[in-house]
């Protein structure tokens, strides 16, 4: 490595900076190689075991024969992930503005929200999984079922972040926008607002993963699109080769949805200065 | 600053504690009264919903509906609670064995769990429910294949939580045990430990819920028992008040895991506080 500025200079700002960046950089880099070496590691003795052990493919599929089927069926896979990627958007941004604009609602009155927060709490406890029968009784098996079912499950993580997060200013923070004549709605969107928003992000994270879990139940049950009836139609079939390959599609589509969100909170919170 | 330290308002706090002191605090009556009456309002609106535009039952059984299905159908329904309840618990308590022994391991060195940690929280954007056909192919229909899928749902939230909790111990306490020449063992067992024990409560909680709907899940894909199937059962027949009357056993159900969870970390904390 050659070091652009002569070194009797080294107490200038430019050394600092470029050392800074070297070592940013290698420490990204190391911290980035640890999973992926591991990652690497894994695969390979499980490679090794299923070669080694004549282990059958219906049980565990080696890493390169799940590789292997998703290349070839990966039009198929691409396909099928359309719908479950569009259904969980769908339900998840569904549950995230009515959590939050209801949310929001509760939150105004205190006796409002002492009122309902045990029912939230209540239906935040309870298995909601086993009312997906319910929903297809109701709504058919359309993916409106499907996707109204991910409302449902995604929505109540979001409600109860952003209850409890338009809760967590400082009563002194209040106090004082009481005395600098503030009104309600002022107050709440200077400083109650952004004061929940780590809460509310959080909840989304969680809407995020149940909203997914909402549209892979609904596909389970109705059977007629998407990866949750890929991974259905494989396990009916012992192709589990199949089955590993719509998971990683699956994982896919959750790393693509979970980015939105990320990107989402970065300019949120930069648009708030939240830290 | 607190009122008392603007100096106002400190007299009537005063009387609001010695009143909460024999365990009557202003909101007492109000925090169990208003969520009661609300609760109370929604069935009785549904109720009348339902017999003022006469919905077919199949559609919406009124409460009433489904509590006369709950008492008539009890014991249908408590024979498909067992299995269910059997799988959930023992899913919990292998998840909870194997949670804490995997974080205790990936925990040794900061290596290795850099390493694995990254990997254990791309693992969760995948939802667990998602593998359950895979523990199906190799468990088959019986209750094996609820009760891993039950460990697997459980066992994340557990191990995640636990490698948070180990990794949270004050730096100076673990300074100060090398000081004293602990081994690394009594590092861990006197020290570390105890300190991860409110995120290991923290991941029980999350962990008996999921336990719970995995087995529903697992009931669902293939199962010829437990509340899962009961509630599909009554989905195929278009009884909707046997399904509801189901869930509504299983919602308790939940609640009370949940509840004994909480008893558990209560019980813990002042054990550990003492």
């Amino acid at each position: 490595m050659t070091v652009l500025v002569n070194p009797a200079d080294s107490d200038l700002p430019g050394v600092r900076l470029y050392e800074v960046v070297a070592n940013r950089a290698a420490e990204w880099a190391f911290r980035l190689a640890q999973p992926v070496l591991a990652t690497a590691v894994i695969l390979g003795i499980w490679e090794a075991a299923v070669r080694v052990g004549d282990i059958s493919p219906i049980i565990l599929p080696a890493p390169s024969r799940v590789a292997t089927t998703a290349i070839d069926l990966f039009p198929l896979l691409i396909d099928q992930a359309g719908p479950t990627f569009w259904a969980s958007l769908g339900g998840i941004v569904a549950a995230a503005v009515l959590g939050i604009f209801l949310g929001t609602l509760v939150s105004y009155s205190r006796t409002v929200m002492e009122t309902i927060y045990p029912t939230v709490i209540f239906f935040q406890l309870i298995p909601k999984v086993a009312l997906a029968p319910v929903f297809l009784l109701w709504f058919g098996k359309d993916i409106e079922a499907t996707i109204l079912f991910s409302v449902f499950i995604a929505f109540f993580p979001v409600l109860v972040a952003t209850i409890s997060g338009l809760q967590a200013t400082a009563p002194m923070y209040e106090r004082m926008c009481h005395s600098l004549m503030a009104s309600r709605p002022q107050v709440f969107m200077r400083v109650k607002f952004p004061f929940a928003l780590p809460f509310i992000f959080s909840g989304l994270r969680i809407g995020v993963t149940f909203g997914i879990i909402g549209v892979i139940l609904g596909e389970f049950m109705t059977a007629e699109r998407g990866l949750g009836y890929v991974i259905m139609f494989a396990a009916e079939n012992f192709e589990t080769a199949l089955l590993l390959a719509a998971i990683l599609l699956l994982l896919g589509v959750g790393i693509v949805l979970f980015a939105i969100l990320l990107v989402i909170e970065a300019v949120v919170m930069s648009v708030y200065r939240v830290q | 600053m607190t009122d008392a330290a603007l100096g106002f308002r400190t007299g009537s706090r005063a009387a609001i504690t010695r009143l909460a002191d024999i365990g009557i605090g202003p909101g007492t009556l109000r925090a169990v009264l208003l969520p009661t009456l609300f609760a109370a309002g929604i069935l009785g609106l549904w109720e009348f919903l339902v017999w003022f535009f006469d919905y077919p039952r199949v559609i919406l059984p009124a409460p009433s509906l489904v509590w006369t299905a709950l008492i008539d159908q009890f014991d249908l329904i408590w024979f498909h609670t067992v299995p269910t309840m059997r799988d959930s618990i023992a899913g919990f308590f292998v998840a909870v064995v194997l949670g804490v022994g995997c974080a205790a391991a990936i925990s040794i060195n900061r290596y290795v769990r850099d390493s694995l940690y990254p990997l254990l929280v791309t693992i969760q954007l995948v939802p667990k429910v998602a593998w359950t056909p895979l523990f199906i192919v190799w468990a088959g229909i019986g209750w094996e294949s609820r009760l891993s899928i039950a460990t697997f749902i459980g066992f994340f939230p557990i191990l995640i939580a636990m490698v948070t909790g180990l990794q949270s111990t004050d730096k100076s306490l673990v300074r100060l045990c090398k000081a004293l020449t602990a081994s690394s063992w009594q590092t861990f067992w006197m020290v570390r430990l105890p300190a991860s024990v409110p995120y290991f409560f923290s991941g029980c909680k999350i962990a008996i819920t999921l336990a719970v709907i995995g087995v529903i899940v697992g009931e669902f894909i293939s199962s010829s028992e437990g509340l899962g199937f009961l509630i599909l059962l009554g989905a195929s027949n278009y009884e909707t008040d046997l399904i509801l009357a189901s869930i509504t056993v299983l919602c308790l159900m939940g609640l009370a895991f949940y509840g004994l969870v909480q008893a558990a970390e209560y019980l813990t904390q002042r054990r550990m506080s003492r």
